[in-house]
């Protein structure tokens, strides 16, 4: 669709409800005449009226509202009472402008209505010419409405010749004029009404014809032309007269088959569906645990029914709500012919524009965000890109340079391309260029591949440029992309050859609020990473890590990948002994790569987008957060910040730290030091155990089962120097909890002492296996208990009274 | 007739002097931090919670202990010990959440327990003391109560970022 029919489109949308809240309007400022209020929406509603048709040089539709405009304006100033006389000239004004609207719909042009009558009476209002006088020539317009509603060019132009007489036209020789108008119109109406006649068959047999040529010139190149004037004033009667079969089929269509919708209420139903999406996940998590708890059950099948039913319906309608929000590229690619045009004749080069795909849909707020850096881009390509035609052509190839614009969907992206056959970029210019204004240093630019060359250009302060020119050279223009691009979670992928062309590619997500995600756990604590930024993982063991300079990297096949790990960039405390192998997530941007070393991959899931508000925003390497099925909150990893942050943090989680392994240890200086956890869910059990210790002195914590137990560990209040386990309990057996607790640092050389019922052999090689030091089979004597537990917490006897 | 008036008068001053009284009077909840008891102004507060997990959030000062989830709302929280120099305390039965909103900002702060509602007059009210006056301070105003002082925070301050 042309930039025009655009625009057109927005201001009929726009007068046509605009126009309906005016009749009621005026139905109350009959009744109420002194509501300045009312007056001033209504004299709003001409001005903008007004306003909008005289830029698109509607020159019937413009007059018309001025004359009202003016009426209205005395109006609300007082100087005009609105008579019932005077009203009826203000509503049937408003009738031809509704007129107007419609013909300006069907034909994209306002001609072929007579204004000029209303537009007298108008002036007579305003000017305060007696009422008699604008009573009696009421009827008579109200007739030629009916009447003039067929087009007529030739009277237009009359029309448009005469128009700025009006105002210093006399009342009568106005009268005469139009009188004199009208019988010319009428005859000539007569015989076109003919014409018209037959033009409508004609149009109801196009309508299909047109519908069909509509699409296909969409995914044509469009090749740079003046934007199309509204239908001409010309004689040219049959082309015309087929533009106007052609275009009501279409443009009909488009305003009575949209609903323009606040866009506020899409977010807000777009939050709704993030809750839903939450929701879901949520009821997963559940259906899992269930499943866990009661395995086999026959009620199983149906729950398991049930949610996937709603896991599939809440995936479709997130969908369905996203592409209610889904805008044609095209808005954003209509503005660049014309610029292209104006550009290659500031430059005075010869340039060409190809656009495919502008019917490719991306969220309303990334549309929004793209606009800028695509110009930048463009009018990169035209300054620095494309030769003068006298280069060009001593290279052999065309005069005309050409700028292709390319959108087509890959995967959850879209890719915006914007090839040009100019003269590339030149990898060594730009790293000397770099050089000279200090962006990089001599070393960084021997080890830059060309990818990363080409990312030169990003850098804030970079331009190749010889001279600063009106289009482009100050340095800031890339930067703006990179910035905006990233600011949408999207990556810039470049491309060159010198002499061929460049090739650049903006990867952009299809929204923005619901991505997906890999969710990734380190020590005790998870974090999402944006799925899109994430190109493999790996499992590495901890040899595989080399310390170049300070700096940890990995050999991931032919390349070097340098690696940071994701405790070193959130500060991380790290509670948790680290096993003895590690994932390394693979990031990609653009050109850069990244290992992110992560403890264990959770898996991926679809996390709705949420801020962290006012008071946490801008926190480095933190995108935002999501709440995950379990209610918790997770954050989510911004990974452009990361592979920035990732340069100046200094490799430590990774070397093993067994130093600080060992349990803190206090002096001990009276018996009640000592602290021992008696874990049994039987309270007799630990009314037993706890007398049996009692003599000791010691001091006693005790927890009804495993999870309890971990759960008094972790907050550490206490110092435990030992602890009793029960093996049989609920919620958490004795032999999960000691590896539990074995992989926590700090209680890494806790005894841990099994007590229980349980002889077996193989129960005490899983004892065994699982940490426990001791292994007591009940029943037992208190003296026995006491003196392991003596044993294992080095007690001193001195303490004994 | 003359005495008629000057009784509707009277009334009337009366009940403007009630008036006076109704919007003299500021609600307050007060709460415990450390052994100093504050208040905040009580639409200022959303809601109070007991403590549930929370989620830690990196690069930030240590009084921000992290976020965590209000149906749905990802929310800062504060901890006022950290906050105004008092060493941590682990959660207790007494610790409570209370979430304050100003226009669109909100937080959670973690108090060491709450105390009670308090009404208190206006002219009961004195302003922060020099030293902690200004833009900086966090202190409204200090209010007198028979036996006690408490101290009112500015709930706008307390909800601005500023590290």
């Amino acid at each position: 669709m042309d930039e025009f029919q655009e625009i057109l489109q927005d201001f009929l949308v726009e007068s046509f409800e605009l126009i309906e809240q005016l009749d009621q309007d005026l139905v109350e400022l009959e009744t109420r005449p002194d509501d300045l209020e009312l007056l001033n929406r209504i004299f709003r509603v001409a001005h903008t009226v007004k306003g909008a048709s005289s830029f698109l040089n509607f020159d019937v539709l413009t007059h018309l509202t001025h004359h009202m405009e003016d009426v209205l304006n005395k109006a609300r100033h007082g100087e005009l009472v609105i008579l019932p006389a005077i009203m009826d000239v203000i509503l049937e004004s408003i009738d031809l402008m509704k007129a107007l609207l419609t013909t300006i719909r069907d034909t994209s042009a306002d001609d072929g209505i007579d204004v000029s009558g209303c537009v007298s009476r108008l002036d007579k209002c305003s000017k305060g010419y007696g009422e008699d006088e604008v009573l009696k020539s009421t009827p008579a317009p109200k007739e030629e409405i009916k009447v003039e509603e067929p087009k007529e060019e030739e009277i237009v132009n009359v029309d448009n010749s005469n128009e700025p007489d009006y105002d210093n036209m006399d009342a009568d020789e106005l009268e005469a004029e139009i009188e004199r108008l009208l019988q010319q119109r009428q005859a000539e109406d007569k015989e076109k009404r003919e014409q018209r006649a037959s033009n409508d068959s004609a149009k109801a047999s196009n309508e299909n014809d047109a519908e069909d040529e509509y699409v296909p010139a969409m995914k044509s190149p469009v090749v740079v032309t003046p934007a199309r004037k509204p239908a001409s004033f010309g004689d040219d009667s049959d082309s015309s007269d087929e533009a106007r079969a052609a275009s009501p089929a279409k443009k009909q269509s488009n305003v009575e088959q949209t609903i323009r919708v606040d866009v506020k209420r899409l977010d807000h139903l777009m939050n709704l569906i993030g809750e839903l999406v939450l929701a879901k996940n949520r009821l997963i998590k559940i259906n899992d645990d269930v499943e866990e708890r009661y395995e086999g059950e026959s009620f199983l099948e149906e729950l398991n029914q049930v949610v996937s039913i709603v896991s599939i319906v809440t995936t479709d309608l997130q969908i369905a709500v996203m592409k209610t929000r889904m805008l044609p590229i095209g808005k954003v690619f209509n503005k660049f012919p014309r610029m292209i045009r104006d550009l290659s004749r500031e430059l005075n080069k010869k340039i060409e524009l190809e656009i495919f795909g502008e019917e490719t849909e991306l969220d309303k707020s990334i549309v929004e965000e793209i606009g800028d850096p695509l110009v930048h881009i463009i009018r990169n390509s035209c300054d620095h890109g494309i030769e003068i035609p006298k280069i060009r052509a001593e290279q052999g190839k065309s005069e005309t340079g050409t700028i292709k614009l390319k959108a087509y969907n890959e995967g959850n992206q879209i890719v915006i391309q914007i090839d040009d056959d100019g003269k590339g970029l030149d990898v060594d210019m730009l790293k000397r260029k770099s050089l000279e204004k200090g962006l990089i240093t001599e070393k960084e630019a021997d080890n830059m591949s060309d990818k990363e060359a080409f990312a030169l250009i990003f850098k804030p302060g970079f331009s190749t440029a010889a001279v600063v020119t009106n289009v482009s050279g100050r340095g800031v223009g890339m930067d703006v992309v990179k910035t905006n691009i990233e600011k949408v979670n999207g990556i810039i992928d470049i491309d060159s050859e010198i002499g061929i062309g460049t090739s650049m590619k903006l990867k952009i997500p299809l929204t923005l609020a619901i991505i997906q995600a890999l969710l990734v756990g380190v020590q005790e604590e998870h974090y999402a990473i944006p799925l899109a930024s994430v190109l493999e993982t790996v499992r590495i063991s901890k040899d595989e890590v080399y310390t170049v300079e300070g700096r940890s990297v990995m050999r991931l096949r032919e390349d070097v990948l340098s690696l940071v790990h994701i405790g070193d960039i959130f500060e991380v405390e790290r509670v948790l002994d680290s096993s003895e192998y590690a994932y390394v997530v693979v990031l990609g941007l653009g050109a850069s790569k990244l290992g992110l070393i992560v403890d264990t991959l959770v898996g991926q899931e679809e996390i709705v987008i949420k801020s962290l508000g006012e008071f946490l925003k801008g926190i480095d390497g933190i995108a935002g957060a999501t709440i995950r099925g379990d209610g918790g909150v997770t954050l989510i990893v911004d990974v452009v910040a990361i592979m920035d942050m990732a340069k100046h943090v200094k490799a430590s989680a990774i070397v093993d730290s067994t130093s600080d392994a060992a349990m803190l240890t206090y002096e001990k200086t009276k018996a009640s030091d000592y602290t021992v956890m008696i874990v049994d869910d039987s309270k007799t059990d630990r009314t037993i155990m706890r007398k049996a210790l009692e003599p000791l002195g010691v001091t006693l914590v005790e927890a009804g089962d495993g999870q309890e137990a971990l759960g008094i560990l972790k907050q550490g209040d206490y110092n435990f120097d030992a602890m009793l386990v029960d093996i049989e309990m609920p919620r958490m057996d004795g032999y999960s909890l000691a590896t539990e607790i074995k992989k926590y640092n700090r209680y890494k050389n806790l005894p841990l002492i099994a007590v229980t019922s349980r002889t077996g052999k193989s129960d005490r090689m899983r004892g065994v296996e699982s940490g426990m030091v001791e292994y007591i089979t009940k029943p037992y004597s208190a003296d026995y208990l006491m003196s392991v537990v003596q044993r294992n917490i080095n007690f001193r006897s001195e303490f004994l009274k | 007739m003359s005495d008629k008036l000057q009784q509707i008068i009277k009334k009337q001053n009366l009940r403007d002097n009630n008036q006076e009284n109704v919007n003299d009077v500021v609600q307050l909840v007060g709460f415990v931090i450390g052994d100093e008891e504050y208040a905040v102004p009580i639409l200022s507060i959303q809601e109070i919670i007991k403590p549930f997990p929370w989620t830690r959030v990196p690069q930030v000062p240590k009084y921000v202990v992290g976020v965590f989830n209000m149906r749905g709302a990802v929310i800062p929280l504060i901890d006022l010990r950290l906050k105004f120099g008092l060493n941590q305390k682990k959660h207790n039965e007494e610790t409570r959440f209370i979430v304050m909103r100003d226009g669109d900002d909100v937080a959670g702060f973690v108090i060491d327990r709450l105390t009670m509602a308090i009404r208190i007059k206006k002219s009961n009210i004195g302003p922060a003391p020099d030293t902690a006056s200004g833009d900086d301070t966090s202190i409204d105003g200090v209010g007198k109560q028979e036996d006690r002082i408490i101290t009112i925070l500015k709930v706008k301050k307390l909800l601005q970022r500023d590290f």
